[in-house]
This record gives C-alpha cells, structure tokens and sequence, in this order.
C-alpha cells in the first residue's frame, strides 16, 4: 500500500478524508459507567467505597437520632427533657425559648422590628444588582458599602442626632431612595434617574451640561427632601451594650468584611509602590498586624487605647473592636491581593501604559479586576475566616452568637444546657458561610466566562 | 488605501524632524551594560527594521524608544520633543507611539472590540459609539471584525496579534513598535500577522520592527540594524544588509539565520 501510495503521489496527491467520528463504548457513560469508573474500579476500591457508606450512614444517622427522631420539642425547663429522654435525644425548647436572644441579643423585644427593617433595606439596596437592565450597578454597589451604614447605624443605635449625624444619616436615606427611582427608570426608560428627571424636565437632548444641571438639581431635591424627614423621625436609642446574638456578629464581620477588601487593596499597592516611604509604611503595618494574634489585638485596642486618648473622648467598646477587626482583616486581605498582583504578568502594565494609561487607570482597569478574579476564592476565604473569627469578640465583653449561645446553658431554667444551642449556631454559622461560598463559586464561573484558555 | 494613510498620518504632521532620536544612550541593568552609546535616528514614515542574537539589547532599545525601559544616560526624543520633562508631557508624548508585543498582551477580561475601545475610552474620552466606529473601522482593517465580540483567549495567536495591532491603531499613534512580533506564533499564523504589516508599512507609518522575519525585512525595509552586545553593529538598507554586509560578526549571524 504505502508504494502505491507513493506511486500515486508522483502525479496526483491523495484526497485526505478524516475518519468520521464513533460514540464512545456504553460502558464508560450513564450513572453505571460512572460509578464503575469512579466507585468500583478495582476490588480494594470498592471495598473502601463501602466502607465509607457505612461509616457516613452510621454518622448521620446517630446525630438525625438524636437532632431530630428522639429530641423533645415541647417543654418547660430542661428536668422535663431529661426526664423524657435523657441524653440520648435533644431538648429544643430550651433553644427555641431563647432565639430570640440568640438572633438580636439583649436588644429590647419591642425594637427588633428595627434591625429587620434596616435588614430588609440592605437587601432592597443590593437587589438592583442583581437585575437585569440596570446600568448603573457599580455605583449602586458603592452606595451601598459607603452610605448603608450610616442609615443603618441610625436604625440600630437610634437616639439624638446634631447637625453633622442628621446630614450623615440623610445622605443615607436619599442614596437608597436614588438607588431605587435610578433602578425603576433605568429599567422603563434606559436613563439613570438624574437623566430621566431632566429628559422630562425638557432638557434639550443634545446639550449635555443642560442635562447635568438638572439631574444634580434632582437629587439636590431628593437630598434635602430626606433632611427634612430625617429631622422630623426619631428613634429611641439603645445603647450598643444591649446589641448582641447574630446580630452583632453580622455587623462587626459585616464592617470587617466591607473595610478589609479597599483597604487591603490600597495597601497592595502601598508595599509594591516604589516611594520608599510609602512601601515602608505599608509593610510596616502589614507586618505588624499580620504577627499578632487577633485576640491580642481586640485586647490591645480595648484596654490601651483609651490610654492614648485625650481625656474626655471616650470611644465605644464596640467602636473600639470594630476597628480592630477591620485593621486586622485588612493586613490579611492586603497580602492576599499582593499575591494577585504578582500573579499579572508585566506585559498587562506595559500595553495598558503603550496605549497611554497612566498609573491609576491602569491599576484599576486592567490590573485589578483580573487580580481580584484569580483570588475570589481566596478572598472568600478570608471573609469566611473573618466571620468566624468575631466569635473572638466575646472576650472583650461583646455578647456575639457564640456568647448568646453560652449564656443558654447559664440560664437557670436551661441549667447545663449546652450542646443544642452549640449545634443550633453551628448550622446558623454552616449556612452563612456556605452561601459565601458558593456566591464565590457563581461569581468565578460568571466572571471566567469566555475568558478561560 | 490611501483614504486610510490620510487619516492615519497627517500629510502636514510631515517634516524634517525624525521621528526617533536616539542620542547617546546607555542602559545597565544592575551591572550589566545592555545598551552602550547607541545613537539611531528614523526619519518620519521611514522602516527599520532590528535584528541580532538574543541578549543583544535590541528589545530594550526598542523599548527605550516610548520609555517602558529607562535609560540611564543619553536622550530619546520623539518628532523633536524629549522625554522626561515631567510625567504628564512623557504621557502625551507616548501615546503617539504605538507597540506590538511579542505576547500579545491583550487585557484578558475584556472583548476584542473593548481592548481596542478602552484607551480610546479612557484616554481619549470619545463617547462610547465613536470609539466603537474607529475599533471596528480598524478590526476591519486587520481582517477580523467578525471577532469582535470574543474574548482575546478565543482566538488564535495570529488573530490576537492582529488585534493588539488594532488596538495599537486605534489610538492614532505616528510611530509603530513592534518587538518580535512573530516570535510566538504558530509557524502557520506567522504570514496573517506580515501582511498586515506590509500593509500598514505601505500605508506610510513610521515603524521599527524587531524581528527575524528576513523575508519581512527585505519587503518593507528602508533600513536594516543588526545589533550585538549592546551595540548598532550594522546600519544598511536591506539589498547591501544582505548582500554585502561590513562586518564578520553579521555574516556569522545572516549565515546562522538564513
């Protein structure tokens, strides 16, 4: 054959024709094929799968036992559970009789309503995220993560506000007002709200500046319409000391969380700057920071720093630990964004700077969002170990989930009631932070789209 | 074709000035000394193309030409104006020179038609359907604006050359830069990536081309460098480069080559 073809090639070339294409053999497709190729592949395997299913039915099966099968759900003090079952099943009521201190600590009964409300907001501000057609999402992001708290701090702490506070907390309320009318009109119309205001108004189409003034003015109306409100509503104040439960741990990991990306971000920068003094600076702290222990750190802050402080300032126990989380949170984060950075190769900064970008448009550009996608899961990470790590909180005073939680087994009524309320905040801790991650896993197969080699 | 060398190089942007000094630079780094007392002008909408072994320094040369290498000694002007006046001034300066990587260096995150948009975007601050109007007029002209919509990593290499050549255009440079721009490629890609080449060296621009495309070089080359230990070897157009070269060392080299 090869002669003839060879023959052939002397005057004529062969027509190559690709073999077509056949499925692949049965055995290797479908849950069975599955299965033998990953379950049963060779004795010894199999045997290890087997062992596994019975020790995972074992397991499970024991603690739906105890959590669910066997467990008391009506009683009126722990005797009566024990009296029922013993140990063998768990006694919920203790735990459901305090759910309410667990999710809001010591924060009084009739102003719950208040974190809810404030709770729902944050939701409504983050939903236009979230849906199609709106345009404006990087800035209804950073109104959330800047304005937010100010009008939900109002909401938590409440009491006398001056001057300053009362144009704080309206600048809150007309942010999440414009978030929602920019949102709706973006959606009717395409325009964000200040556009679409001033399209109304009978803004010539063409002339640009016409076209700002008036959406300035707009939200200058919206803003002082919120002043207004805002002096007329009142909320009685309750002092940070009554905050508590899973309520205070979302607000400290929440600000943590919020400050450490930016601010990690700017430090990055700060250790790779080529200024001396601002690289030493950056490392400095980021050293520092990183080679404490946080619980030394929470400690530091809460007992020393008062210590450095005029007399007469006094800042707030809660104040003082949300700082210190957030300090702390950022030296991590800055390390883990550095790691990112040196992960981009040098010829992304040489063409983004040969087709004229300065330093600033280049980081933010064409740098930083393809850093921060390679370290999602990494900073996920973090912001799971952060949460975590508020828990920590409870040793300056701060009565978190996990001292709520303690406190139960205190109560007179619940006397030695530990274990259930521990798995109860264990599955409130597990679902948190499993939605974290697997928002991080949306968020990476959304961004790596199309871009993946 | 000559609709677009209009728009692309002024007629009355042409003068005497050359369109790259070079004065006496010298560059080290650390200790080691890549560039020594080079001296090179390039008329405006001349070709030169630079070759020579690696290590040589003639990626650094071409590099020193819109500064991402500093030199430590000696000037670079371009079109009469010197860098390092002030960093805004080196900033305007740039972005009349454009460059082509050996890498591409296409942003990764971004669409075809958005890395060609974005400086003009950014930098330019043209609204959005203007720049789009130039990006795709020069995807047109490197053959590919069916790509527009794809991500860099979709393509092949010579289709991601094509479109860093694009984004280059884009920003209306009078200088071209290309360092090595061949050199990654697939040797089957390595023709789409020339032609569009000799194209745009027929269209007039000012260009100075690293590579080893010989072929390349005899086409479009007013002038040949071959550079060795940091030093301009061989200055010559490309009929005596070839035929008839001055120094042993560049007859080793072309005999290694071709």
């Amino acid at each position: 054959m090869p002669d003839e073809a060879r023959l052939a090639a002397a005057d004529q070339p062969l027509v190559f024709r690709p073999k077509p294409e056949r499925p692949p053999p049965t055995s290797s497709i479908g849950v069975l094929g599955w299965m033998r190729a990953n379950l049963f592949s060779s004795v010894s395997n199999a045997l290890l799968t087997l062992l596994g299913a019975y020790i995972a039915i074992v397991f499970f099966t024991a603690i739906i036992n105890w959590a669910l099968v066997d467990a008391v759900w009506e009683a009126s003090n722990r005797r009566e559970c024990l009296d029922r079952v013993g140990r063998a099943g768990a006694c919920w009521p203790g735990v459901i009789a305090w759910i309410p201190n667990l999710l809001y600590g010591l924060y009084p009964k009739d102003q719950v309503w208040r974190i809810n409300i404030a709770f729902l907001i944050l939701v409504a501000w983050a939903l236009p995220l979230w849906l199609p057609r709106v345009r404006s999402k990087v800035g209804i992001g950073l109104s959330a993560v800047l304005l937010y708290p100010f009008l939900a701090s109002y909401f938590f702490h409440g009491g006398a506000k001056d001057l300053l506070w009362t144009a704080l907390i309206a600048l809150g309320m007309a942010a999440f007002a414009g978030v929602w009318l920019t949102t709706l009109s973006e959606r009717a119309t395409g325009l964000p709200f200040g556009a679409a205001i001033a399209r109304l108004t009978g803004a010539p189409e063409d002339d640009e500046a016409a076209t700002r003034t008036r959406a300035r003015i707009a939200y200058a109306v919206l803003y002082l319409v919120a002043v207004g409100v805002t002096t007329q509503w009142s909320l009685s104040e309750v002092s940070t000391r009554y905050w508590g439960g899973l309520f205070l741990t979302l607000v400290i990991s929440g600000f943590g969380i919020t400050f450490s990306l930016p601010a990690g971000v700017m430090l990055a920068l700060g250790r790779r700057s080529q200024m001396p003094f601002i690289s030493l600076c950056s490392t400095a702290f980021i050293e520092l920071f990183r080679s404490v222990p946080l619980i030394t750190i929470l400690f530091m802050f809460n007992t020393m720093l008062p210590l450095f402080l005029p007399v007469g300032v006094e800042v707030n126990r809660l104040v003082r630990a949300i700082v210190a989380v957030c300090l702390f949170a950022a030296a991590y984060m800055a390390e883990i964004v550095r790691g990112g950075l040196q992960a981009i190769p040098r010829g992304q900064y040489e063409a983004a700077s040969a087709v004229g970008l300065g330093f600033w448009q280049s980081t933010a550009l064409v740098i930083m969002p393809q850093a921060l996608k390679i370290m999602i899961p990494t900073i996920v990470g973090n912001f799971i170990g952060l949460f975590k790590d508020t828990t920590l909180v409870s040793i300056i005073g701060l009565f978190d989930l996990l001292s709520m939680a303690r406190a139960v087994g205190e109560d007179t009524t619940w006397l030695g009631l530990f274990l259930e309320p521990f798995f109860f905040i264990t599955m409130i801790y597990f679902v948190f932070c499993f939605l974290m991650s697997q928002y991080s896993l949306n968020l990476e197969r959304r961004l790596g789209a199309g871009q993946r080699r | 074709m000559s609709g677009a060398t209009a728009t692309l190089v002024p007629a009355s942007t042409r003068t005497a000035t050359p369109a790259v000094e070079l004065i006496g630079v010298n560059k080290w780094f650390g200790h080691f000394h890549v560039l020594k007392d080079i001296d090179l002008r390039v008329a405006e909408g001349e070709k030169v193309v630079v070759c020579g072994p690696s290590g040589s320094g003639k990626s650094t040369m071409i590099r020193c030409v819109n500064q991402l290498e500093h030199q430590q000694e000696g000037r670079v002007v371009i079109h009469g104006r010197a860098f390092g006046e002030s960093a805004q001034k080196d900033e305007e300066i740039r972005r009349d020179i454009g460059m082509v990587f050996q890498q591409f260096n296409l942003f990764p995150h971004m669409t075809v038609l958005e890395n060609c948009t974005f400086a003009l975007t950014w930098v330019k601050h043209l609204p959005k359907a203007e720049a789009e109007a130039i990006a795709m007029s020069l995807l047109e002209r490197v053959h590919i604006p069916e790509q527009a919509k794809k991500y860099p990593l979709q393509l092949s290499g010579g289709q991601q050359q094509r479109v860093a050549i694009a984004r280059a255009l884009c920003m209306r440079p009078r200088i071209m830069l290309f360092d090595e721009p061949t050199s990654a490629l697939d040797p089957e890609m390595i023709n789409e990536v020339l032609e569009v080449m000799v194209e745009l060296a027929e269209s007039g621009m000012t260009m100075m081309v690293v590579t080893h495309e010989m072929g390349f070089a005899r086409k479009v080359a007013d002038r040949v460098i071959f550079m060795d230990q940091g030093e301009i070897v061989e200055d010559a157009p490309p009929d005596v480069f070839f035929a008839n070269p001055r120094y042993d060392r560049t007859r080793l080299f072309l005999s290694q080559i071709l």
